[in-house]
């Protein structure tokens, strides 16, 4: 709908416009037709004002519709457009000009109602090109428009509109008020055509076409000028539709700024390529910090970088060479000169002053850039810009010239900007590239971690004569640490608690090995020595040279309420006796898994029977626990451990476990989280 | 922050730590001890300056046990305070370690045995 409404508007206001210019037409001739037969038509002058000030209205409410819906053709092929509308209205009035020529003396030549009606003619065209090039200049003038120049214009508009209906009242061309009238237009005109700021966007190119566009409107303008004032001195104007302040007014605006766009278009060709030089300049350095996207190489900001530096000093040949340390530089981005050539040039300036001195590997990261003249046969002088990127070099920039002298300090100022820019983009772009890579091991590491939680057991074993409770937590997003239950029959258990060497993601793997070793010889329902033995051969093969394992094996019959454990180089296990209300570490000598791998491991070995009552308590940990830091780099201990467990032993399993670890934090400090993996795993025998 | 001193007396060489043998300076140590291989070489390392192993450190001795064994070299340890210590008696290494509380009994060790 509102689309359809607004082509209507153009259609409406041409139809419109037409209509108004036919009756003006038939309006004047009918008058002129009366006139001449002494008779009154009865149509007073005010009716033809009327239809000529509608008539204004029309072509300049259809003009600005018709810019307003083409949106942005840019400066040249708007001026073509007024200049083809002038071309326009002179052919009219040539062809009419013509005609009369072909007439010559006959009546008809004569014939006031044909004459009145070219001057209609005339008259039509001629405004339709005063408009429609006001409101070219309107576009040119409003060009990066600011408040002052938006007000102006509009005051201009507001007088040309009362401009208008000036006939009414004063039908006397020429006298003072006229003139002033006229006067206030055209030094308004002056002052907006003050605005020119679209000239020195041009091209070069578009400079000169649009000097031939403003000197073909200048032209036109006068011509039409010339016409309507030689029919004003024609007395057989029924009425004077063109000494019309309007009109006269817009022919001089017109002129003028068209005159003002000449000569200043003009006097700036010498400059535009200087002017043009920095705009791509500008455009290089805006293109240099935004080329390089994630995922592409830096290549192409290099590909930018040469082009920049290239048309910044008028080059005449330039290479790229990379890694200049090494042996075997890499040549890229080679312009306009062969490979023999370039070999031959980069000996040359190796041998010769003062590139030799740079050039040199050992004092080559030192210059910020080297420019001289060389005596070589077709190039006259030289640049070599480093390209560096957190101080190493990248490679060197290469650029020769013709001419002696060729780079003089605004060049190679704009070129070091350029250089610092592209290394800035190269270096953000390796930045980016490796935060990808980062955020993906993050990623691969959170799967790991998965993974390793899914190792340790959601359950543990129990039934009606203990509690236990367990927990576990790594320093790193992979731990060490390993713990598990097994249940033979109803009485029958098998626990493990252990600790890897070292942590992190290497340790990981070895806990996990250490889970298969457990759950393969758990089978076999070995004794505790036995299972030590065993896994020691079994990891003997799988664990690296300096890498060990420390663990502790139970096994618990409740029936009989025994345990039977071995220790592998393991922390000691915290035992609190009930009966006497004391608790104490159960020492045993053991080696740790790993660490002695042949036949001779199984004498370090030792095998442990106890029998527990009601309320014993037994406390599983890791290294963790016992050596974790305080800030004046002390550790937790043993004793604080047993302490714990010594002033609690009312507590649960789950109570205990938490009690641990509050008073771990307690000791560390809240803020300061444990460098090392630990674990806690508590049994509490109830019957 | 490990220190380690390497000095040559009559017919042993002495090894001192200093300081803490964690996972960031065990290569040090494994480079030190390495540099030290040579068949039926008297090695006396002094910990009495150690305050701290982990596990990567204790990962490294057990690692040249059996170079040690087939190379002949006797290596005694001496000076360990008793948190050190613990944490050798622990694992079990002060079975196959030989360590002593001084000098004088290494060298007791090492030339009378």
């Amino acid at each position: 709908m509102f689309k359809i409404f607004h082509l209507n508007i153009g259609k409406i206001t041409l139809l419109v416009a037409i209509l108004t210019w036919l009756s003006l037409l038939f309006v004047n001739l009918t008058r002129l037709f009366g006139a001449m037969n002494q008779m009154d038509a009865g149509v007073s002058e005010e009716f033809t004002w009327i239809l000529q000030i509608i008539f204004f209205i029309m072509v300049y409410l259809f003009y600005n519709h018709h810019i307003n819906r083409n949106g942005d053709p840019g400066f040249l092929n708007n001026i073509w457009k007024g200049t083809s509308t002038g071309l326009f209205a002179v052919g009219i009035a040539l062809i009419t000009e013509f005609f009369y020529y072909l007439l010559g003396n006959s009546r008809l030549s004569d014939d006031p109602l044909l004459r009145n009606f070219f001057y209609h003619l005339n008259f039509g065209f001629t405004t339709v090109f005063l408009i429609s090039i006001s409101l070219i200049w309107r576009y040119l003038i409003l060009y990066q428009k600011d408040k002052n120049v938006v007000q102006q214009w509009q005051a201009f508009e507001v007088i040309l509109l009362i401009s208008m209906f000036f006939v009414f009242f004063n039908q006397d061309s020429f006298n003072y008020s006229f003139l002033f009238g006229l006067f206030l237009i055209l030094i308004f005109g002056i002052i907006l055509s003050v605005n020119l700021k679209w000239i020195p966007y041009l091209t070069f190119k578009e400079k000169w076409k649009s000097i031939l566009y403003l000197s073909i409107i200048i032209l036109s303008t006068g011509y039409l000028f010339f016409i309507i004032v030689r029919y004003s001195e024609h007395n057989r104007l029924p009425i004077e539709l063109t000494d019309n302040i309007f009109i006269l007014g817009l022919f001089g605006f017109v002129f003028i700024y068209a005159l003002f766009s000449f000569l200043v278009t003009l006097f700036n060709l010498p400059t535009s390529s200087v002017f043009e030089q920095k705009l791509t300049e500008a455009i290089n350095f805006q293109r240099l910090s935004q080329s390089i996207q994630p995922g592409q190489s830096e290549s192409q900001v290099l590909d930018i970088l040469m082009d920049s530096c290239m048309s910044a000093a008028y080059v005449d040949a330039a290479w790229l060479e990379l890694h200049p340390e090494t042996d075997a530089p890499h040549i890229i981005h080679q312009r306009f000169i062969q490979d023999e050539e370039r070999i031959e040039l980069e000996q040359f300036l190796k041998e010769n002053r003062p590139f030799k001195d740079f050039l040199d590997r050992n004092n080559g990261k030192s210059f910020e850039y080297i420019s001289g003249k060389i005596n070589h046969i077709n190039y006259k002088s030289a640049l070599i810009v480093p390209i560096k990127i957190n101080k190493t070099v990248l490679g060197y920039i290469y650029l020769v010239k013709e001419v002696k002298d060729g780079f003089n300090k605004e060049m190679i100022n704009i070129i070091a900007t350029f250089v610092g820019q592209a290394s800035i983009s190269v270096e953000n772009h390796k930045l980016l590239n490796e935060a990808i890579k980062n955020e993906r091991y993050k990623e691969e590491l959170k799967i790991a971690q998965r993974v390793q939680r899914s190792l340790l057991p959601a359950h543990l074993h129990s039934n009606d004569h203990f509690e236990i409770a367990g927990i576990s937590e790594a320093a790193d997003e992979v731990g060490g640490d390993y713990y598990e239950t097994y249940q033979y029959t109803a009485d029958q258990f098998a626990i493990i608690i252990g600790d890897v060497s070292g942590k992190g993601t290497s340790a990981a793997f070895n806990m996990a090995q250490m889970k298969g070793v457990f759950h393969s010889l758990v089978q076999l329902e070995l004794s505790p020595s036995e299972f030590l033995t065993k896994a020691n051969g079994a990891l003997s093969n799988c664990l690296e040279k300096n890498h060990f394992i420390t663990t502790t094996y139970y096994l618990l019959d409740t029936s009989a309420r025994s345990i039977k454990f071995s220790r592998a180089g393991h922390c000691p296990t915290l035992y609190h006796c009930a009966k006497t209300n004391t608790s104490r570490y159960l020492k045993t000598e053991g080696l740790g898994l790993g660490i002695l791998r042949n036949s001779q491991y199984e004498k370090f070995v030792n095998e442990n029977y106890l029998e527990y009552s009601a309320g014993d308590i037994m406390v599983m940990y890791t290294d963790g626990i016992v050596e974790a830091k305080n800030r004046e780099n002390k550790e937790f201990g043993y004793e604080n451990l047993l302490n714990v467990l010594q002033t609690n032993p009312d507590l649960c399993p789950n109570e205990i476990v938490n009690k641990i670890i509050s008073s771990v934090y307690e000791f560390i400090g809240q803020t300061t989280m444990p460098d090392d993996d630990y674990s806690i795993l508590v049994i509490k025998f109830l019957k | 922050m490990l220190q380690i001193d390497i000095r040559e007396e009559n017919g042993h060489v002495i090894l001192v730590l200093t300081g803490e043998v964690d996972a960031s300076n065990s290569v040090d140590l494994d480079n030190a001890i390495q540099g030290l291989i040579q068949p039926k070489k008297k090695i006396i390392m002094d910990g009495s300056a150690l305050e701290y192993i982990s596990s990567a450190g204790l990962g490294v001795f057990m690692s040249y046990l059996e170079e040690f064994e087939t190379n002949e070299i006797q290596f005694v340890i001496i000076g360990l305070n008793s948190k050190v210590f613990n944490v050798f008696h622990i694992l079990g290494l002060d079975q196959l370690i030989t360590i002593k509380t001084n000098k004088e009994e290494a060298l007791q060790e090492l030339y009378e045995a």
